[in-house]
């Protein structure tokens, strides 16, 4: 995908169940002043536009665009917000840098849900006004009835998607910022309270705070940047039915549309023999299987065998979620996307410690926002090695 | 080098107080609209950018998600956009990096706007845009910061109340003639204005665009796609968009630096150097009259203070040497908020065709300009438009003039497309549809002030008013922070500042946010403190209304020590303090 465009910087702060004490503008300055570090530019002077990403209800602010520029060294400047994923506020900066009207872009998303002191009555006001909230359903209970449909449909079972939040909770041991880490068995999980059967509780993400915020450049001001661009090979992004009434159930639509727009864009063929790693959606640990499934890279049915192998684990054919996904490092909502990016950056640049995956070239982020809602985005990020040079 | 970018298409549904039409309905009857007007299908829609005010309006979360099928997103690349206000123009903006970065050819932008669903009323999605520690426990309204912006405009250049009216008249007189138009008047007087209820003082009813229910959609294409699509497309030449601080009580007020940085970067793109001379319309976001004047003036189209000499020499009128809001703007066709911005975009595509009828400014335009502002008096967003054939290439050409109209008119080919959507609801009949939904969502919070604001409330509890140095720039910054927004670095100590200060500016508010009328005015004050390169909103006391002024000295008057809670209200209020001492 001709001009080319680069992740030159990371940072991040938080990832923790709570962050008391600390407003959201300090949690959102640490980490723009480490991401501005490791890129190595001042924001006053070196970056040309600002992209932050967040939805009011659950910030408690109207237009909460206000107030972020402060903190992100972003006053008087280019500044959008994007009321959506993190994810969309990354492919938002590669627009604006394509486009030519910015070479260094800076985007932030972050999640300061501990705010929020009614956060199931928030959520379930995504539902629609007039024909679903009469009904007092809960987003638990939309997840629960596309977990279901998802089940039915694929012939997985119960038991895989439990193996799942083993495994994301097994490997977030490794990452140092995950906020939950745990040794969780197969079994833990499968005993756990259904919320929303077939949805157990252990397989719902636990919420978090934290922010991420990242520093996009062109290929050129990128090789002057860094000396370990991690490229951005294609994105896709799409929304299906936002409508509970005609949507397809049990399959995750808008991710299918999205990568094949990402796949088309970064001529990638097979994704599962191209693609060395996968940070998908799984905040509900079933998603990361249906997503598995929608990115191209397995069948319903051989997502079993894969699981039953270990072969998504770390050292396995695919690693997926390597990072502990939400699962283990928490659910932060808008800035899910950018967390995903996150440990593909690091992992592209080999500096994942402990849960570094070997030959670690070619990497899948996809988003998905929060249920009830239907909209995705993917992106194949790699390393000069993954890019061909 | 970026694509050319061009607007091919547009429509818009009437703007109305209450729609019937649900908010996915009007984006739906706006979207086909512009769809229809360049016969296009959703099938050549490559990608839906779309935008929207606050989710508290619809009163719903992720609105963008749930008005996404409406705006024609189902199954395709779609992003929502947000700046407050400045959403409309931006939307545009949005469309243009779409499809200038080669992420799409074709792109639909679609604004919708339904105010009406929150009650008791819309305002009500406005007082949560408030600093949550600082500002909300002052119960501030949307009217105050009008108020204190425009008293501070009318304070620094003298102004009479009559420069400002004379907007609303000329903008509800242009819109007479819109078919979309909720406010039309083409008898209104600035008697009418002068003469309207006083809301928050300098601010009147007919000073202010009410609260309105629409969509807006225009379809945006790459140079390749446009040649196909029309053989008149308009061209998008510039955009420009800029945030200012959060801390809006640090800025003076009286000129918008925000707008005039965003128009620096759209006319530095379209190559508009002259700007007075090489734009011929100007549709400036005019949600309160003295915003258009304050907006030419952020757009560089006259000197700061000199906008409203032109509004009375005539230079702003439709036939004047710059005509301003042709369209009837927001005080003239309604102020759905998203809708109303991209409404000025569609307008100036009319405009620069020549398909904008009734409105249609006489002469050659041939390049536009459209803006929208928002946040807390915070963002500006600017795109420059061109007429085919002249654009890019007529930066030294002169403006269009009177003189040149009876040769030189452009040919009027067809009316603008408009829904026929947009079916106003009394409120008798909304409280009797079937169907009428009441929900009221369970929003709590507690929000950590903060290291910065935690330690400057627990100084108040002290009875100090702390600030915050931050030795790069020198400036202490009350209300305090960690870090230094303009040398983004952390600031390096804690300073006591004085009690006193000064008003920066102030207004006399006779409503609550519902509208409801009050039995004391209150008297919100924005108040410079002393020792400080800042300050912050309260309110003042022990002062008569009539005696306030710009610049007067006050100070603050705590809570007795014992009720102090560690809040902005253990400053009780803020008071006149004798000079000299």
């Amino acid at each position: 995908m001709e001009p080319r465009v680069a992740v030159v910087g990371i940072g991040h702060a938080g990832f923790a169940p709570i962050t008391a004490g600390v407003s959201y503008k300090e949690l959102m300055f640490e980490a723009a002043q480490r991401a501005y570090f490791d890129a190595g530019v001042d924001p006053r002077t070196g970056v040309d536009s600002f992209v932050c990403c967040s939805e009011d209800f659950l910030e408690g602010t109207s237009i909460f665009d206000e107030y972020v520029p402060d903190q992100l060294g972003a006053v008087q400047r280019p500044v959008q917000t994007v009321a959506g994923d993190g994810l969309f506020g990354f492919v938002t900066a590669l627009m604006l840098i394509r486009s030519g009207i910015a070479s260094v872009v800076a985007v932030e998303a972050h999640s300061k849900v501990s705010d929020v002191r009614s956060l199931g009555a928030i959520e379930a006001f995504a539902l629609d006004p007039v024909l679903n909230r009469p009904l007092g359903i809960s987003t638990l209970n939309v997840a629960g009835l596309e977990m279901n449909a998802f089940l039915e449909r694929t012939g997985l079972s119960e038991e895989h998607c439990a193996m799942v939040a083993s495994k994301n909770r097994t490997n977030a041991l490794d990452n140092p910022r995950a906020a939950y880490p745990a040794h969780l068995s197969v079994e833990d999980v499968d005993d756990s309270t259904p919320v929303s059967w077939p949805l157990r509780d252990l397989e719902v993400a636990r919420r978090a705070d934290g922010c991420v915020v990242m520093v996009l450049a062109s290929e050129e001001r990128a090789r002057q940047l860094t000396e370990a661009p991690v490229w951005i090979l294609g994105a896709g992004w799409a929304s299906s039915s936002p409508s509970l009434e005609s949507r397809l159930w049990g399959h995750a639509e808008s991710t299918t549309r999205a990568a094949e727009m990402a796949y088309r864009l970064a001529d990638v063929g097979d994704p599962a023999e191209e693609i060395d790693l996968a940070e998908v959606d799984d905040v509900y640990a079933f998603r990361e299987l249906e997503h598995l499934e929608a990115l191209g890279i397995a069948t319903g049915p051989e997502l079993a065998s894969l699981l039953e192998a270990g072969d998504l684990d770390i050292g396995g054919e695919m690693s997926v979620n390597a990072s502990g996904g939400s699962i283990g490092q928490g659910n932060l909502f808008e800035a899910n996307g950018l967390v995903r990016v996150l440990e593909c950056v690091e992992q592209l640049r080999g500096e994942a410690g402990e849960r570094q995956v070997d030959e670690a070239y070619v990497a899948v982020a996809q988003s998905a926002r929060q249920v009830p809602s239907t909209s995705s985005a993917v992106v194949i990020l790699a390393n000069d090695a993954g890019a061909g040079g | 080098m970026a694509r050319r970018v061009a607007v091919v298409g547009a429509g818009m549904t009437k703007f109305v107080r209450r729609a019937q039409e649900t908010g996915k309905e009007l984006a739906w009857e706006a979207s086909r609209a512009a769809l229809d007007s360049c016969e296009l299908t959703l099938d050549d829609v490559d990608a839906v950018c779309l935008t929207s005010a606050p989710d508290a309006f619809d009163g719903v979360h992720m609105k963008g998600e749930y008005l996404s099928d409406g705006a024609g997103a189902f199954g395709k690349p779609f992003i929502r956009t947000y700046v407050g206000g400045g959403s409309g123009v931006f939307t545009a903006i949005q469309a243009w990096y779409t499809v200038a970065s080669g992420m799409a050819d074709v792109v639909l932008a679609v604004a919708e706007e339904k105010m009406s669903s929150t009650q008791p009323h819309p305002q009500g999605a406005f007082l949560t845009i408030f600093d949550n520690v600082l500002e909300r426990p002052l119960g501030p309204n949307l009217l105050w910061i009008f108020a204190l912006e425009m008293n501070r405009y009318m304070s620094v250049y003298d102004l009479d109340k009559r420069d400002i009216a004379q907007i609303a008249v000329k903008n509800k007189r242009n819109a007479a003639g819109h078919p979309a138009a909720l406010l039309g008047q083409s008898d209104i007087t600035v008697e009418d204005v002068l003469g309207s209820e006083t809301l928050a003082w300098p601010v009147q009813r007919l000073d202010v665009s009410p609260i309105s229910d629409g969509a807006v959609a225009v379809v945006v294409a790459s140079e390749e796609a446009a040649r196909r699509i029309t053989d008149r497309p308009v061209w998008i030449d510039g955009v420009g968009w800029n945030l200012d601080t959060t801390y809006w009580t640090n800025r003076d007020l009286v000129f918008p630096e925000y707008v005039a940085n965003a128009a620096r970067m759209a006319y530095d793109m379209a190559g508009v150097t002259e700007p007075r001379k090489q734009i011929h319309i100007a549709e400036p976001y005019d949600p309160f009259d003295y915003k258009e004047l304050h907006h030419l003036e952020g757009l560089l189209l006259f000197e700061p203070g000199k906008a409203p000499e032109a509004a009375r020499d005539g230079v702003l009128n439709r036939d004047g040497d710059l005509p301003s809001c042709p369209s009837g703007g927001l005080l003239g066709v309604g102020n759905p908020i998203a809708a109303a911005g991209l409404m000025k975009i569609a307008e100036l595509y009319w405009q620069l065709r020549g398909d904008a009828g009734e409105r249609q400014v006489p002469g050659t335009p041939e390049r536009g300009v459209a803006q929208a502002w928002g946040d807390l008096m915070q963002v500006g967003t600017v795109v420059v438009m061109g007429r085919d054939g002249v654009s890019r290439s007529s930066g030294s050409s002169p403006p269009a003039t009177s003189d040149t109209v009876a040769a030189t008119s452009l040919p009027v080919v067809q009316t603008p497309p408009y829904a026929t959507a947009g079916h106003p609801l009394s409120d008798a009949q909304f409280r009797g549809a079937v169907g009428a939904v009441d929900h009221a969502v369970d929003a709590r919070y507690e929000w950590d002030a903060g290291v910065a604001v935690g330690r400057f409330l627990d100084g108040l509890a002290e009875g100090r008013i702390l600030g915050r140095e931050c030795r790069g720039c020198g400036r202490v910054l009350v209300p305090p922070r960690m870090f230094c927004e303009r040398c983004f670095r952390a600031t390096d100590s804690w300073v006591d500042v004085r009690h006193s200060g000064s008003v920066e500016t102030f207004s006399i508010c006779h409503v609550a946010w519902d509208m409801t009328p009050l039995d004391e005015p209150q008297l919100p004050a924005v108040i410079s403190i002393d020792g400080s390169d800042g300050g912050f909103l309260h309110v003042l006391g022990e002062v008569a209304p009539d005696d306030v002024r710009v610049g007067m000295a006050v100070e603050a008057v705590w809570k007795p020590e014992v009720e102090r809670t560690g809040s902005i209200l253990d400053i009780a209020y803020f008071r006149p303090r004798a000079t000299g001492d």
